[in-house]
């Protein structure tokens, strides 16, 4: 137990914005924005915001494992890069995982509290999702 | 007698051979395709495991599809499909039991088979049936290989519902 916590996986943090960032793809609100960083960066992201346990193996792990499966499923990092066909498909599962309560996980809500959404905050996340469809279908 | 055993196989593994390559170089949208109305059928019957394991082998259709013979264009259109329609068709596969969730990737998927059948053919005359009522009013589509209305979408509860919009042939 206390030779595990002496191998510690390499920390998801970048300090770069990159061009493929979402933001540089598609407008988000200030309001909006925020949420994403507090309710789904940690683990769709190149950003993860460790809390202190994070450092207790082999919890640490665990997260790093959660994160590089989140990062491959959607990575608002990397959204820019995406085919414009994924971008739609990643907004439209947004909005549904959203709605049917499968995001964020619950195992991540239990140690995130305030990563839980409120029904105005997923409400505004769902709008943001459909209007950023409707103006990329456009575009196509 | 050896002789004509050993010419019966020979004849016999190159029948073989040649079907094989027959059904690969036509064969493989065709398997895509049967697979995707495979899951589609079993939406219609709302059962969510039957899709599941139509997305199990959707996925494999997808993975096993030999592209070297198409061209650099159709290469293009297939990768950008492909991309998309395999993680659909994995999430499908990976939500047996959970027949809603399953149901907004098949919206999805749906489009995205439409675009590879539009590009490569069907193999098979499809039609494009429209039902104005799923997604809250903002209707979704999806592929048919009968010209009968069975909506996958609502399943039996309402599985008459819906209108053909267009035959591809």
């Amino acid at each position: 137990m206390i030779i595990i916590q002496f191998i510690q996986p390499a920390h998801n943090t970048s300090e770069q914005v990159l061009a493929t960032d979402i933001s540089k793809t598609i407008s988000i609100s200030d309001s909006v924005k925020a949420i994403l960083k507090i309710s789904c960066c940690d683990c769709h992201s190149n950003n993860t915001i460790y809390p202190w346990y994070s450092n207790v193996q082999p919890v640490g792990w665990l997260m790093a494992n959660h994160i590089k499966k989140g990062k491959v499923e959607l990575n608002f990092s990397e959204f820019g890069g995406y085919s414009p066909r994924r971008q739609l498909s990643k907004l439209n599962g947004i909005a549904n995982s959203i709605k049917d309560d499968i995001m964020p996980l619950k195992s991540y809500k239990i140690m995130h509290k305030s990563a839980q959404l409120s029904t105005d905050e997923k409400s505004l996340l769902i709008n943001w999702a459909q209007q950023s469809i409707d103006s990329l279908s456009v575009i196509k | 007698m050896k002789n004509i055993i050993l010419g019966l196989t020979i004849a016999a593994t190159t029948l073989t051979a040649s079907s094989v390559t027959d059904t690969n170089s036509s064969g493989s949208i065709k398997e895509i395709v049967s697979s995707y109305l495979q899951m589609k059928n079993a939406f219609t019957e709302d059962n969510s495991t039957g899709a599941a394991t139509a997305g199990k082998k959707l996925e494999a259709a997808f993975k096993s599809f030999d592209k070297s013979a198409l061209t650099a264009a159709q290469k293009k259109t297939y990768e950008d499909v492909e991309a998309d329609a395999r993680e659909h068709a994995e999430h499908i596969g990976a939500n047996g039991g959970n027949i809603a969730h399953q149901r907004e990737h098949f919206d999805l998927l749906s489009k995205d088979i439409y675009d590879l059948v539009k590009a490569f053919g069907g193999g098979q005359v499809l039609y494009k049936d429209f039902d104005s009522m799923f997604n809250k009013g903002k209707g979704a589509f999806w592929l048919s290989e009968t010209k009968e209305i069975r909506n996958p979408y609502m399943g039996k509860a309402m599985l008459t519902s819906g209108s053909i919009i267009e035959e591809i042939k």
